[in-house]
Formats: structure tokens, C-alpha cells, sequence
């Protein structure tokens, strides 16, 4: 074999694995950007609330991102103020405990459900159960990233 | 912070969607080509003296069904992940380059009218799993045929294993492959998919329970209730007990990783993880006193130079792949002597590529391609933490760790890390079965990343009578 061909080889042979490695190192910061804007984002990690359906306020669509302690009632102290006839001024308390979410029934006039279910006392929670109070319908959805 | 923070989204138009532009995907499949290409050059020059691709018909196909797969998601309008297509196209992009290298005769099929050879039968596959990725991630949307069906998946699928057992043929000593008329396929292969989806609907359905409602064995230690561990561990002793007595011993242990992962990731309780662990233990140690393929396999592995003719060939040979190839490589197609016409390893397209690609792309082509690995798992492990109910966020983690861990279990074998199990190295080994299961497992991840799909209602009450604390008690 002659030389020139052997140089080319050569060139090609390394040309092939430096640009294999530049798909990786661009890959490599796409990964990054989503990590950086991941941990920009303001949303809560713990969970969220969204509005499935609902008769008055909050309207349907809305988010709300939980604390460790959320109260869900009419009184306007409460972390989400649930504005429907059917609620109670302390309706119901969201706790994160451990590794998972409860709901806690503060013994409101015409009771808080899960999944259809009515609660009595504290039930868990897992993301995607639906929470009714009156009118009012939550889905508990996990945190971002 | 608790307050309102976005609106809903605008309800979906009616109609066709509107396109949705994915530069960054483009970016990266174009870097990907170009690479490829210059590979392929590389390859040619060295057969013919002459710069031409190795095979361009074969580079150009392959780059078009990238396009068409890429058009296809643009057209979908949906807001899917841009980074898991390219990093699969690189390693399928890079199995391509290995099977044309490799000697075509290696596996021939006549088609109708064409014979086809490695190269031309795995750029077949490669388009059956693009066109099978791209299908499932634009037409995926509710999550409900996947989850509320989870019993009736995990039974086809033991089905399909179980039928193998009994009409399948032996290649190997192994009984793994099913004929059904023309075609032939590996159902433990699409068995790992189905195993993730049930694992996943279920622990997603009992998480809290597993988590939470304890059962004190000794001291501190604690288990999830068995009556709620006994589906999910019939299930998976049924598919371990299969796979074990059809001497699939990779894919049995890719199963048990993978669950003691899922299980890890619902409970959250290193106790489980520990002890799942220990139970391993046992287990490997039963199956080597009982089975003496299996003390075959961990002789060979502790010294293959025992046997170099026999049971410690192929390890051997890999070994000196990787030993030849060094830091850079010696350059594609310079490397794999060949001994009578054949490659020293048999099995070199579907158990040993690494060992293609360490000899001639070195320890630099053999990292580049764990690094791809890394990436797709990086990527369905961000989908999966992303995700906002729990069945969408184990399955995604699941099919990220199945494609992870099964890249790790068959590269630490051929590296002689760890026994070796016949199992392929995911989206670069050649076989249609299993190109198809990762393309399958790729498409799901593509459609889990999408954030604006509805989620399901949840498809029942959750038992809240078991769950109820004293009255009055803080929870």
C-alpha cells in the first residue's frame, strides 16, 4: 500500500471517531440545556394541582403547585380557596408525609372524595387520583422533574 | 410556593395538527449521518483503495427512513423528546456500519426475487424498527390499552413464551426461537417490554400501599404486604422459571434488574432494594448447584483459557479483538482475521459486536457506543421524572433501564466483567426480534415525553378501607 493512501486512512480513521464523539458532546448539551432549564423551573417538586372540572372558582385548567401543608377550603386563608357552595371554610387538608400524599378530611359538611370514593379520616393519595370537593374537581399530578 | 401558575392549555383544535419544528433533532441526526458517512468512507477506502462509501445505496436508505421519521414527528405536531431518535440512530447507524463489515454470508435470506446478506438484512430491520418507533410515537395517546389490560398483556406474553418452549426450535442448546411459517422470532425479546408495561401498571396502582402499609418482619426491618407483592412476584417468578428452564439466562437476569429497579423506584426503600439483592444471591447460588450449564458458564468466565477450544473460544477471541484494537482501533475493516474464511467469533453479529467495534474502533469506539447508551437512559429517566402520574413515570424509567441494563449485562460479558449471557446488545446487534423490541421500547419512550397528552382518569377507587388510620390520627 502507498503512503498517500495509508495518510488517508489514517485521517479518516480518526475523523470517523472525532465525529462520533461530536454527536455525543452535542447530545451530551442538549442533556445539559434540559437540565439547566429543569432546574429553573419555579413549579413546585412536590406536586400539583390541576382544576379538572368546576362549577365556579378556580375554573377548570388551573395548577396549583403544593406545599408540604395545602388547605383546600372557602375561607380565604386557605392555600387554595375552593369557592363553591358545597365547601366548607376548613374543608380539607394536603400533606406530603414520607414518600407520599394524604388527604385529610377536616370534617367538612359534605365530605372531600377520592376517585369517587368518600374519605373518612386521612386517605393516601397517588399521582393521578382525583380529588372532589363539591362542584370541584382536582387531579394530584407529580411535580416537575 | 402555593398559588396559581399556569392556565390550561388551549383546548386541541380539531383537524390536523399544526407542525411543530424539532431543529435540535435535525441538528443531531445530520451529525450522526456525517459521521457515518466518514465511517463508511473509511470502510471503503481501505477495500477497494479507492475514496468511495462502503456502500452507499445502504447509507443513503438509511439516512432517507432518519428523514422520513423526523418529517413524520415534525408533521405530528406533538411536543415529543428530540434527543432519543438521534442517540438510537447512532447506535443502530453504527450496527449498520458492523454488519456491512462483517462477511455477508454470515446470515442469508432469500426474499422473493433478492438474496439478502447481513448488511442488507439488518438495514431491513433497521427500517421495520424506524417505521414501528415513529408509528407508535405519533399514534400513542392514552395510556389506557396499555394499563387497564396489564393482566392480559403479561399472559400473552407468557403465552408466547410458553409456546416457544413447546413448538420452538433449539439454536445453541438454547430454545428460544419461535417459527411461525416464514418467520422467526425471540419472544423473551418482546416478553422484556411486556413485563415493564405489567410491572409498571401495577406498581403504579399499589405504590402507596407497597410504600407505606408495612409488615414488620425483625426489628427495623420491614416488607411491602405480601398480599400485594404476590401478583407481581407470581408474574415474575413464572417468567424467571420459563426463561431459566429455556437457559435464556440473560434475559432472566435483566428481568430480576430490572423489577428490583421498578420496585425500587415505587417504594423508595433501600430495605427492598437490599433485600431483593440478597435474594439474587440465593437464587444464583440454587441455580449454579442445581443447573451445570450454569456452573459451565461461571468456569468459563472465572478462566476461559481452561477450555480455549471449546467453552472459552468465543470469550477468548473477543478478548484479543479488544486487545487488537487498543485505544483507537485498528480501522474499519482491517481488523477480525479470519480464520478459514470465517470470524473467530461465531456469534460475532449478535452476541459480540462490541467486540467487532473494539478491535476496529478501539476503546474510543467501545465508549462512544456505552456513552449512547447513557444517553438514551439519561433521557427516559428525565421523560420518566417528568411524567405526571405514576404509571407514566415507572414505565419510562422501565424501558430506559431495560435498554441500560441489557447493553450493560452483554458488554460486561463479552469485556469478561461478569458471566457471559447470549443476549443482543440493544439497536446495534443484528436480529430482527430484537431490533423490533427496542424499537418498540424507543416509540413508547418518544410518546411518554409528550407533556400536553391528557392523562388517564384513574381506573378505580384505590382501596382507602385498608388504608384508614385511626379516626382523629395525624396521617
Amino acid at each position: 500500500m502507498d503512503a498517500g493512501l495509508n495518510v488517508a486512512l489514517w485521517v479518516l480513521r480518526f475523523a470517523f471517531l472525532a465525529l462520533l464523539w461530536l454527536a455525543l458532546a452535542l447530545m451530551a448539551r442538549a442533556l445539559l440545556r434540559d437540565v439547566r432549564a429543569a432546574s429553573r423551573d419555579p413549579a413546585g417538586s412536590l406536586g400539583r394541582l390541576v382544576v379538572v372540572a368546576s362549577s365556579g372558582q378556580p375554573a377548570p385548567g388551573a395548577v396549583f403547585a403544593l406545599d408540604a401543608v395545602t388547605t383546600l377550603g372557602r375561607d380565604l386563608g386557605s392555600s387554595v380557596v375552593v369557592d363553591d357552595p358545597y365547601a366548607s371554610a376548613h374543608h380539607a387538608v394536603l400533606t406530603f408525609r414520607g414518600r407520599a400524599w394524604y388527604v385529610e378530611d377536616l370534617r367538612s359538611t359534605n365530605g372531600t372524595h377520592v376517585n369517587g370514593a368518600p374519605v373518612a379520616g386521612v386517605a393516601a393519595l397517588a399521582y393521578g387520583d382525583e380529588i372532589r370537593i363539591g362542584g370541584i374537581r382536582f387531579r394530584l399530578e407529580r411535580g416537575r422533574g | 410556593m402555593t398559588g396559581r401558575v399556569a392556565d390550561a392549555p388551549a383546548p386541541a383544535l380539531p383537524g390536523f395538527p399544526r407542525p411543530r419544528a424539532r431543529r435540535r433533532e435535525l441538528g443531531l441526526l445530520v451529525a450522526v449521518v456525517v459521521a457515518l458517512a466518514i465511517g463508511s468512507l473509511s470502510l471503503g477506502l481501505f477495500r477497494t483503495g479507492r475514496p468511495e462509501l462502503a456502500d452507499p445505496q445502504g447509507l443513503l436508505l438509511f439516512a432517507a427512513g432518519l428523514l422520513v421519521a423526523h418529517v413524520a414527528l415534525v408533521v405530528s405536531g406533538r411536543r415529543l423528546d428530540e434527543v432519543l431518535l438521534p442517540a438510537a440512530a447512532f447506535l443502530g447507524g453504527i450496527g449498520l456500519l458492523v454488519m456491512e463489515r462483517l462477511p455477508q454470508d454470515l446470515v442469508v435470506q432469500e426474499l422473493g426475487p433478492w438474496t439478502l446478506g447481513l448488511g442488507d438484512l439488518q438495514l431491513l430491520w433497521l427500517g421495520v424498527a424506524l417505521a414501528v418507533a415513529t408509528t407508535i410515537a405519533v399514534v400513542y395517546r392514552s395510556d389506557r390499552w396499555l394499563r387497564l389490560y396489564k393482566y392480559t398483556w403479561a399472559a400473552a406474553g407468557l403465552l408466547l413464551l410458553a409456546l416457544t418452549f413447546v413448538f420452538g426450535s433449539e439454536v445453541n442448546g438454547s430454545r428460544l426461537t419461535l417459527e411461525i411459517g416464514p418467520f422467526a422470532g425471540q419472544p423473551s425479546e418482546l416478553l422484556k417490554v411486556i413485563l415493564v408495561v405489567f410491572f409498571a401498571a401495577y406498581l403504579a396502582e399499589n405504590r402507596v400501599l407497597l410504600a407505606d402499609a408495612r409488615v414488620r418482619v425483625v426489628g427495623p426491618l420491614t416488607v411491602p404486604p405480601l398480599a400485594y407483592l404476590a401478583p407481581i412476584g407470581a408474574m415474575l417468578a413464572l417468567a424467571l422459571g420459563i426463561v431459566v428452564i429455556q437457559r435464556d439466562l440473560g434475559a432472566a437476569l435483566l428481568f430480576y434488574a430490572v423489577f428490583l429497579a421498578l420496585l425500587f423506584l415505587a417504594t423508595g426503600r433501600l430495605t427492598d432494594m437490599i433485600l431483593g439483592l440478597l435474594l439474587f444471591a440465593v437464587g444464583f447460588l440454587v441455580l449454579a448447584a442445581l443447573f451445570p450449564h450454569v456452573q459451565e458458564r461461571i468456569a468459563t468466565w472465572l478462566d476461559p483459557w481452561s477450555d480455549p477450544l471449546g467453552s472459552g473460544y468465543q470469550l477468548i477471541q473477543a478478548l484479543h479483538a479488544f486487545a487488537r484494537g487498543g485505544l483507537v482501533g485498528v480501522g474499519l475493516g482491517a481488523g477480525l482475521p479470519e480464520i478459514a474464511g470465517r470470524p473467530p467469533i461465531p456469534a460475532i453479529h449478535t452476541d459480540f459486536p462490541l467486540a467487532a467495534i473494539g478491535e476496529e474502533m478501539g476503546m474510543t469506539g467501545v465508549l462512544a457506543v456505552l456513552a449512547a447508551y447513557l444517553v438514551l437512559v439519561e433521557r427516559g429517566l428525565r421523560i420518566a421524572s417528568s411524567s405526571r402520574d405514576d404509571f407514566r413515570a415507572l414505565l419510562a424509567a422501565g424501558l430506559s433501564l431495560v435498554i441500560g441494563v441489557q447493553a450493560a449485562i452483554i458488554a460486561g460479558g463479552n469485556l469478561k466483567l461478569i458471566p457471559l449471557t447470549g443476549i443482543t446488545l440493544p439497536l446495534v446487534s443484528y436480529g430482527g426480534s430484537s431490533m423490533l423490541a427496542n424499537a418498540i421500547v424507543v416509540g413508547l419512550l418518544l410518546a411518554l415525553s409528550d407533556r400536553g397528552a391528557a392523562p388517564l382518569a384513574p381506573p378505580r377507587p384505590p382501596r382507602l378501607a385498608r388504608l384508614r388510620r385511626r379516626p382523629g390520627g395525624t396521617p
